[in-house]
Order: C-alpha cells, then structure tokens, then sequence
C-alpha cells in the first residue's frame, strides 16, 4: 500500500532546543492517523512541520511518494493536503453556507469573467456547489444555520464548519489540528461519526487529538509523540496497553 | 557655498516643523497602535483659536498660544472621550483608520462653519526681523520652531522610556488586555495620549502660524506631512520623528532650490514610499519592528449583508430599470439632474474602492488618484491629440492599472496600515503632480474645453444623454461585479479580508487576488474620472484630489461595505443633500465627517445593512435567522 504521507529522520530544533528529534512514522493511504502525546510533545511543531509552514532542521517527508518542500500554503492545498487550525478559523464576514462553499475555491472551473457576466455555464457550476455544500452540512446538522453569520456559532459548530469546509476542497489528505477542543461529548461523537465517513470515502486522515475517545473511535493507527520522540506507534488496542504510553501521559508507576 | 548653507538652514527649519508635527502621532501609535489622521485637524484648531483669542483679547501671542493650546486639549478631551478611546475598543486598526479620517473632516468642516475658508497668520513669536549671522539670514520663528520642536520631542523621549508612564504607554500597546490585568488603566492611558498628542499639535500649530498662513483644511496637509516624517524616521519613536522630520525638510528644501519646487512634494512623497519598502519600520526605528499586528487580532467582525433570493427580485430589477428610464423626464431642473449624473459618476468609483475594502478588506486612501489618471489622460489625449473620448478612456484605464500593478508589487509585503499609507502617498503624488506639471495637466486651474463623450460620432451632450451613460455605466458595473461578488471570486476576496492564512490553506492564491482587486478597483476609478472629465468639460486637480479619496471612504462607510449596492446610497446622499439643501452646503464637510463616524463606530454595515434588517422584518414568511441552540449540532 502506498503511502500518503511518509516521515522520515525529521529533526527541528528552535534555537539549539529540539523540538523533534528524529521522528519517523508513515501514513498509509486511505486510514485514518491519530498523533498524540502530552502537551508540549511537539505535535504542533510537526504538524506546522508536515504542511510545510515550518523548513525542518533535518530529515525528509514525502506525500505519495513524492519529496514535500517548504512552500506557500496555497500551494500545499493545491497538492491535496488540506488542513484545518487548533482554533477555529472560519470567515467570520461570511454566512455558514459560503464558509463550506469558499472550500470549493480549487475546483471551480468557470473563470471569473463568466461569474461576472452571468454565464449559464457557472451558474450551473454554482448549483451543483451549492448541492455539495448542503448535503455537507445536512451531514453536520447545520443545514439550518446555513444562511447565519458563520461566527453566530457555537465553538462546536465552528469547527465542524471549519472541517466541512476542509472537505468541500477534495483532499487527498486531512490533517486535522486538535478537532475535537472545545467540543462538548455530543458533538464529541458527532465529529467522530463524520470522521468516520470521511475515511469511508477514501480521504486519507491525520488528526492530532487530545481526546482518546475520538482517537480510539476513528484512528486505525496511533503515532505518541513524547518530547519530541515517536514514543509508540500501532493500533489503538495495542497503545492503550502500551506502558511507554502510560509512562508519557501519567508517569513512571513504580512498582 | 553660502547658499548651500543657507538653503539647508532652511531645510532644517522647515524640518523642525515636520518633526513637530510627526511627534504627535508617534505618541498616540506608541500608545494605542492606531494611526490618528486627525492630528492635524488640532494643529489647525489651535492655530485658529489661538488668532481668535488674540484678537478678542489683545494678548500677545504667546500669551494667547497658550490659552489656546488650552482650549484646543479641552476640545480633543471630549473628542478623545466621546469617540477616540471607544473606538479603539472595538474597532480594528483598519477601521480605526477610517474612524480619525472622518475626525479630520469632521473638525475641517467645523472650523469651516466658525472661521470660514480665508486664510489666517499669526504674529511671530519674537518680531518679524530676522537675524544676521555672517552671511545667512535666520528668521527668529524658525529658531523658535527649532527650540520648541527640540524640547518637545526629546520631552516626549524622555517620558516614554524613562517613567513609570511611560512603560505603561508602552504596555496598552503591546498588549491592552494584559496591561489592564496589570491595574493600567488602558482607557485613561489611551485618552491622555490623545490630549497630549492634540496639544503638542497645537503648540506646533501656534508655533507654524506665523511661518505659514493656514486655513481651516490646511490640517489635512500637516497630518500628511507629520505623518510621512514619522513613518519615515521610525513611527512610535519621538526621536526618530524629529529626526525624519530633519531629513525630510532639508530634502525637500533642497530639491525645490536646485530642481524645482513642484518636485519638493514629489520628492517627499517618493522618499516615503521608498522607506515604505525597503524598511517599513523606518529609518530611526530603534527596537524591533513589532506591534502593526497586535490589534489585527481584532478582526473586523462585520455581519454579513445578505438579502438572499427575494421572490419579488426580478420585478424590483425591472421596477429599477423603469425608474432610470423615467426619472430624467420627471426632474427636468438643471441642478437635480446633474447631481444625479454625478452621483452615477461617483458611484463607479466607490463601488470599485468597495471590491478592495469591502470584500478584500484592505484600506486605501488613493482611490481619487486613479480618478485622476483616467481623467487627465483622457482629457489630455483629447485636448492636444484629438483621440476620440472612448479611446482616451481606455488608455487612462490602462494606466492606472499599470501603476495598480508597480504599487500593488511594491506593497505586497505591506500590510495594515502601512499598505494604507502607500495608497494615500500614491494619491498626493498624482495631486503635487496634476499641479506641478503645469505644462500638460494646465496646473492649479485645471484644463478648461475637454469635448463630450462620443462613442463612434454619437455625441453625449446633453444632461439627457450624459444621464443614460452614467447610469447605464454604473448599471453595467453594478451587475458585471455582483456576478463575481455572489461566485467563487467574491468568495475569495471575502475569505481573504477575514483571515488571508486560512484562505491561502484552501488554496486561494492570496496577493494574486489581492492584487485583482486593486486593479478592478484603480480601473473603475479610471473609468469614473475619465467621464468626470468628459461631463464638466474641465478638469482640476481638486476635483480628484486627495481629499475625494476621503469623500469617497465616507460614502462606502455611509453607504454600506461588502454590499456593492449600498455606496449607491452613500453616494447620493452625500452628493444630493448639499444640492438639495443648498443654504446647508457650509456643513457639507462637517456632515460627510460627523457620518463617517458614526457610521463606522455604530453601523458598520451601513445603509445598506439597515436596510436590508428591514427587509428581513418585513418578509412574509418572518424569515429571522434562527439563533443557533448551544448545541447547535445535536439532532
């Protein structure tokens, strides 16, 4: 099986501090990644790392076989590997339902002077977006809040707007910056159901989480990170049982 | 040798007032972050109160000065009060920006209404005869200004990085919130920055007066002055403004000697945009180059303004339709009609600044200069080499594209505020150039018999015509740009006025778009001053000149952003009222101020937004936007 995303030797350090040090793991195509660890364990780092906002100090990553250079983020969206952020960044001046739609941005066909002169063509285009973007949200339960404010929301909603928007952008690969903060446990679930279907369709996901539910509910294989260290990496039944993880999160427990 | 000597004494001296007047405003960015346009309106007041006082008194005048310095502090504490520090607190810098534009025309308009448009002077502080050095001749003021703009801002130095104020002006910038945990009181910190800024202002006002003669919109030319000095020596550094202010006036004094004295402004002006880009914090600026984003944080949360598919659409565009057709036979009075052809004119204009501040989010104060390019060329390619008006047009177009393109390249690692002083220096050089190049642009007065616009030997001229071309221009504009507004395009823009990183993580080409929506912005300007030009058959530089840039904000602002219909309504009010109320027109620019802050402090999406609450109201169906439950998402 191919790899999405293949992490090799990376090494980053911030003024002679390493903030990861020698992290390797993969992500097969088509699962779902979970990478977790306490906090201050570096998955911000690499996560800025893998979507190529950071240059790494050493080591290489490549998405699908091919070398990931540093560059402008517009161009990594480009490639397929879309993310979203730890807080919520949905566009405030925007209603919920263009928030889903702007995530189309990369596939709209009809050039801007057809939008401009009301071309049949791109008004055909905007329909069958405008489709997508509903069913997403009926998806999310927020069809009803689709002509408000995007910023009207909850914290919840925002996010699962912010993911809904992610995905109207087709990725090859998600990767998800703490999805479930700020969620309370019913939309806790609801997220983990709709991570769920997105691996069902074939998007390829890398979530960094704090939420073991959410990670034992959607991940097919766990990544911890420790002080900048992969730590353990193997399904979520074996983690669970994993004394390096239980020595990461709770400490040694002498016997 | 002598004269080299003297005319950099000269540069000097006039420096001395550029730092004097930059040091007001590195105070109150040193304390808030904002940029504060209308420090120069304060300027002007003290300098005005300061001749009244004299006169109604007899005082000498610096006894005078300061009683007036006095009544100019008050002033500003109520201004500062009532609509400075509550702004801050909840408007972003951009807006904030807006905010003290409309100040500055608020209180021009206001010493308009109490001193009239004459110019005024004051009494040098020490008699008119200047002192004999050697061979240089030094006026006693300029010693005067020196000593006073010396004192001041190494005062201000002192304070800021020597007292316990002083850190904690520092602390409300850095952080506000912070500070206030800290037991600063950010509020009070922020309003006597404000104070002492405007009475700095007026000392410096009162110390000018007598250098310079000065009236009631002369403030709009110390704020631009003061504020390129202290971009250029470092904003929020007082030695730094002193020292800008230095430079500035002995390069300005010398060019005007030895090349021109219409290249002084220039000069300045591209001596500005030069610091802008190759180190936009200044040439002075001691200190990491920091804060500009603090206040970003604060994004400007305009609800959206959306009316949404209405059933009665069609109809009310056909209804709109009919009006157009019918309304010129109905008002058939000379005056109503041209002002409505000019509200059509104008409306060009500022629904192109409304793609680059209302969807893209970024503010420019040069709107009027690319108005000015599409009308100088296409009248002057009229005038002198009789290409047909429509043709004229397009070259104009073309032209302020281009210079669209060379500034958007030049700023684009701009951002903020900083991109916002780019465009208003880009316009006061179109301004000192429509002036300076006599030769082609006809100078101050303006060139007088541009032709009618024709297309193909049809002639627009008569009101009834020029009424069906302004209309329907500003028709075609308003339906071609809600095409792309309502799609992907539109979206773009709006997704990059709310947050340019997570826009540029979906993909969208961010300083590409940017750079669209400024050239559809400079082209609409172009296209607006071309037939400007066309309909009054003349054509000044005040007529596009800076101040219009203002205007023009003020009928976004008034109008509604983000809503391409709405500036239709900014624009006819503030063009229609002053027409229709013609004993009222002395307030003209005191209302277009007083609007402008209102309208960005307590309705930011205007009329138009207003408007569009009612609709919803009044829908058949009740339509309200559903407040979303706490859990929102629950089935």
């Amino acid at each position: 099986m191919t790899a999405a995303l293949d992490v090799i030797g990376l090494r980053k350090s911030f003024g002679g501090v390493d903030a990861i040090t020698d992290v390797s793991f993969r992500v097969p195509a088509g699962t779902a990644t979970a990478l977790i660890g306490p906090n201050g364990a570096g998955k911000t780092t690499l996560f800025n790392l893998v979507t190529r906002l950071l240059p790494a100090t050493a080591g290489r990553i490549a998405y699908f076989g091919q070398a990931l250079d540093v560059q402008p983020p517009e161009r990594i969206a480009r490639m397929g590997l879309v993310r979203t952020f730890q807080t919520a960044r949905v566009f405030p001046g925007m209603t919920v339902l263009e928030n889903v739609l702007a995530g189309a941005h990369l596939h709209v066909r009809s050039s801007t002077l057809s939008q401009m002169l009301w071309a049949p063509a791109a008004r055909r285009e905007e329909m069958g977006l405008r489709a997508r973007a509903e069913a997403l949200l009926d998806l999310a339960g927020l069809r009803e809040a689709s002509g408000s404010p995007a910023s009207d929301l909850p914290m919840g909603g925002q996010k699962l707007l912010e993911v809904l928007r992610a995905l109207m952008a087709r990725p090859r690969l998600l990767l998800l910056d703490e999805p479930a903060a700020g969620l309370n446990d019913s939309e806790t679930a609801e997220l983990s159901a709709m991570l769920r279907a997105i691996r069902a369709i074939g998007v390829t996901l890398l979530v960094v989480e704090h939420n073991m539910a959410l990670v034992m509910d959607v991940a097919d294989q766990v990544v911890v990170l420790d002080a900048g260290r992969v730590v353990a990496a193997g399904s979520p039944a074996d983690i669970r049982s994993d004394p390096a993880v239980i020595e990461a999160y709770v400490g040694r427990l002498d016997p | 040798m002598l004269q080299l000597v003297q005319y950099v004494l000269g540069g000097l001296l006039q420096g001395a007032i550029f730092g004097l007047l930059a040091v007001g405003f590195s105070l109150i960015y040193r304390v808030t972050s904002a940029i504060n346009l209308a420090q120069g309106a304060f300027c002007i007041l003290g300098a005005l109160l300061t001749g009244s006082i004299q006169d109604a008194l007899g005082l000498h005048v610096m006894l005078a000065g300061v009683l007036g310095v006095a009544a100019t502090a008050l002033i500003a504490l109520l201004v500062g009060a009532a609509i400075f520090v509550p702004g801050l607190s909840r408007l972003p810098t951009s807006a904030m920006f807006i905010l003290t534009a409309g100040l500055l025309t608020f209180l021009e308009g206001a010493s308009l209404v109490a001193w009239g448009s004459q110019s005024y002077t004051l009494d040098a502080f020490s008699g008119e005869r200047p002192l004999r050095l050697g061979g240089l001749l030094v006026p006693t003021q300029g010693l005067w200004l020196l000593g006073i703009a010396l004192a001041i801002n190494t005062g201000v130095a002192l304070v800021l990085s020597r007292t316990r104020m002083g850190r904690a002006f520092q602390a409300c910038a850095e952080n506000p919130m912070a500070a206030s945990l800290m037991g600063i009181g950010v509020g009070r910190m922020q309003l006597l920055s404000f104070v002492a800024a405007a009475a700095i202002g007026a000392v410096a006002g009162v110390a000018i007066g007598p250098v310079t003669s000065f009236q009631f919109d002369t403030g709009r030319m110390y704020t631009t002055f003061g504020f390129i000095a202290a971009v250029i020596g470092g904003m929020g550094s007082p030695l730094g403004a002193i020292a800008g202010g230095l430079c500035l006036g002995v390069a300005t004094q010398l060019a005007a000697a030895y090349v021109s004295s219409l290249f002084s402004n220039a000069l300045a002006l591209v001596l500005l945009l030069a610091v802008l880009l190759w180190r936009p914090s200044g040439l002075f600026a001691s200190g990491p180059a920091r804060r500009q984003d603090v206040r970003e944080e604060k994004r400007v949360n305009r609800p959206p303004v959306r009316l949404g598919a209405q059933p009665g659409g069609i109809l009310a565009a056909l209804a709109a339709v009919l009006l157009l057709g019918v309304l010129p036979w109905w008002m058939r009075s000379g005056g109503l009609m041209s002002s409505v052809i000019i509200t059509a004119i104008l409306f060009v204009s500022v629904i192109g600044l409304d793609v680059l501040m209302g969807f893209t989010g970024q503010v420019s104060l040069g709107q009027a200069g690319f108005m000015a390019i599409g009308g100088y060329t296409a009248s002057v390619l009229a005038l002198q080499y009789d290409v047909p008006p429509l043709l004229g047009t397009l070259c104009g177009l073309v032209l302020s594209v281009a210079c669209a393109v060379v500034l958007a390249l030049g700023t684009v690692r701009l951002r903020g505020i900083y991109l916002a002083i780019a465009t208003l220096a880009f316009s006061l050089l179109v301004d000192s150039l429509t002036v300076g190049l006599e030769g082609v642009t006809g100078g101050p007065s303006g060139l007088v018999g541009i032709p009618s616009f024709s297309i193909a030997g049809f002639v627009f001229d008569t009101p009834l015509r020029n009424f069906y071309l302004a209309a329907g221009v500003a028709a075609v504009v308003l339906v071609l740009l809600t095409g792309g507004m309502r799609g992907a395009f539109g979206r773009a823009l709006q997704a990059i006025r709310a947050d340019p990183l997570a826009a540029a993580a979906l993909g969208v080409r961010v300083g590409r778009y940017r750079m669209a929506a400024f050239c559809i912005s400079a082209a609409l300007g172009s296209i607006s001053g071309s037939l400007y030009a066309f309909y009054f058959h003349f054509l000044s530089p005040e007529m596009v000149g800076t101040q219009i840039s203002l205007q023009m904000l003020a009928m976004l602002v008034v109008g509604g952003e983000g809503t391409l219909f709405g500036p239709l309504f900014g624009v006819a009010i503030l063009t229609l009222l002053p027409t229709a109320f013609q004993p009222l027109a002395q307030f003209k620019t005191m209302g277009a101020g007083l609007l402008l802050v209102l309208f960005s402090m307590y309705l930011p999406s205007g009329i138009f937004g207003l408007l569009a609450r009612m609709v919803r109201l009044l829908r058949p169906r009740g339509y309200a936007p559903a407040p979303v439950a706490a859990n929102g998402s629950a089935p």
